[in-house]
């Protein structure tokens, strides 16, 4: 799945937008989803950040849904806990069972309280959706560097991400290989051969590790991994229709 | 200015478990010429690369770069590695960065130029190596071929004086292979660097080089231009290597087949001229 955004994230018709312009936009369309917490403004949230991601950044609608999925399952969860109440006496409840001693039920305010916050968190998630579906990593961490976000953190995070994919072509062909010999076959054979697949990718990640420091050594690395960014345009209208959504979403609880 | 781009004098290296990988290696790199290192697997040619950068300290002897001793101080070495710039045989143990410009900036970057100069050599060296339209695209959806011309772009753009590429063939299809050979003689023509490459390929060997050592155990076990050393077969099978298809198929007709020829053929050009010649002389008798 984490590769699958990537994928998107570079054919995203948004990716060359200043991605400091996508990421003011999903945090402060976030901060002012959780703070109005009402649901017309996450509901307003959810719709203008899906019609940026699937209208405006090309991502397939099919693939959208199916991502926003994942968190929904826990959401519901979530909101079921908060939904259904337990007390000893029937208290103005919708709705409830007798179950031995206690009430199972759904009250009026909880049923709000749910809704509410199911879809302030779809209406959160939906943000970051849209940072993430249509800004590459590496664009995310230009914008952290510029943000003066520790030099440390952004070239641990850019090593990471470059060495993710690395890593999970070795582990697949591994993978791959360990079957073809019928190393997953049954349920011990496929533990042991779990086992020696993650200690020999340690080893490997080890390895890996130690020759990448020679070959930046030798281009005259001295502790810092200074790299240089493409340009890319910046452009005032991109942040004043940052201000323009939020400011009428604002203006939104104000009316309600 | 030394007529050797490169020396390494009496140069011996150990490993800290004391394998001796180098063995009293007497090399000499002519200036514009392009060298090849044959040898098997753990002949000692990644090992002899390293020292030549300075990324390892030899135990004995010494490297010397245009007529000087290398210093292994801070600044002996920054230059020295501008100076040398090695290409690894895998390109993911050498590209660091998910994005194909900032990798290639690394190295200008680190030589402490300004902004605008790197900016100017990383556009320049993805545009000799052809893969300028790659500059947006994340490193992990490249292919293998792209990856080592990113590689190679990385430290072209430092600019050296002297280009040391490990195995820059393996791994790649044919018609890679031979992209490759070219892009990077046509390179040394433009930019008149002297090219150190080793390989196990010895039918790029011909083709492409001005002068062979072939190193075993550590040691250097023979030397001279393609030719000369192509002529001593039975020695480089010793060695874990062979003749290029087209000696040995000049071998066997000599052997076998009563084929007389003045020069020694190793390319196609240079048999075809010889079996040319070959049938004019029994024409005539």
């Amino acid at each position: 799945m984490m590769i699958s955004i990537d994928m998107y994230a570079y054919a995203s018709k948004l990716k060359d937008i200043n991605p400091m312009e996508k990421l003011a936009l999903a945090f402060i369309t976030l901060c002012v989803c959780l703070w109005a917490n009402s649901i017309i403004i996450s509901l307003a949230v959810l719709l203008i950040m899906t019609w940026s991601t699937i209208y405006q950044g090309g991502i397939p609608g099919t693939v959208y849904l199916k991502l926003l999925l994942i968190p929904m399952g826990f959401l519901i969860l979530g909101v079921l806990t908060i939904a259904i109440e337990i007390t000893p006496q029937p208290y103005e409840f919708l709705g409830s069972i007798y179950f031995f001693n206690f009430y199972l039920g759904v009250s009026k305010a909880g049923l709000i309280t749910a809704t509410q916050l199911f879809f302030r968190a779809l209406g959160a998630v939906s943000c970051l959706y849209y940072l993430s579906l249509n800004t590459p990593m590496m664009d995310v961490m230009s914008a952290l560097r510029k943000l003066r976000c520790p030099k440390l953190l952004v070239e641990m995070m850019s090593l990471i991400y470059r060495f993710i994919f690395v890593f999970i072509a070795t582990a697949e062909t591994m993978i791959i290989a360990q079957s073809s010999r019928l190393g997953y076959s049954g349920i011990l054979s496929g533990y042991r051969s779990l086992g020696t697949l993650i200690s020999s990718i340690f080893i490997r990640s080890y390895q890996q590790a130690d020759k990448i420091y020679t070959s930046l050594e030798s281009r005259g690395y001295d502790g810092e991994l200074n790299v240089l960014e493409q340009h890319k345009a910046y452009s005032l209208i991109g942040y004043l229709k940052v201000f323009g959504i939020n400011i009428f979403l604002i203006s939104l609880t104000a009316i309600i | 200015m030394s007529e050797y781009i490169m020396q390494t004098k009496n140069l011996c290296y150990s490993y800290s478990d004391g394998t001796k990988a180098l063995d009293d290696i007497n090399i000499t790199i002519k200036r514009g010429q392009t060298t090849a290192i044959l040898g098997g697997n753990g002949a000692g040619k990644t090992t002899l690369f390293l020292n030549l950068n300075g990324v390892l300290n030899p135990s004995a002897g010494k490297v010397v770069y245009d007529g000087k001793t290398i210093e292994y101080s801070k600044k002996g070495l920054t230059a020295l590695r501008q100076a040398v710039g090695l290409v690894f045989q895998d390109p993911d143990h050498q590209l660091f960065s998910a994005s194909v410009y900032q990798d290639v900036s690394f190295g200008p970057l680190n030589l402490r130029l300004s902004d605008e100069i790197v900016r100017a050599r990383v556009e320049n060296s993805l545009k000799k190596t052809g893969i300028y339209d790659l500059k947006d695209k994340p490193t992990h959806c490249l292919s293998f071929g792209q990856k080592k011309r990113v590689a190679i772009a990385g430290v072209l753009a430092m600019e050296p004086e002297v280009l040391v590429l490990d195995e820059p063939t393996a791994g790649l299809d044919p018609k890679g292979v031979g992209e490759i050979m070219r892009l990077l003689k046509g390179m040394q023509q433009d930019l008149g660097f002297s090219v150190i490459i080793a390989t196990h390929d010895v039918d790029i060997v011909p083709l492409y080089c001005d002068y062979v050592y072939v190193l075993d155990e550590g040691k250097v076990a023979l030397e001279g231009s393609p030719n000369e050393v192509f002529a001593k077969a039975e020695m480089l099978r010793n060695l874990h290597l062979r003749l290029p298809r087209i000696a040995h198929l000049m071998e066997i007709l000599r052997k076998n087949d009563d084929f007389e020829n003045g020069d020694f053929a190793s390319t196609i050009s240079q048999a075809r001229k010889e079996i040319k010649t070959w049938r004019e002389n029994l024409r005539l008798s």
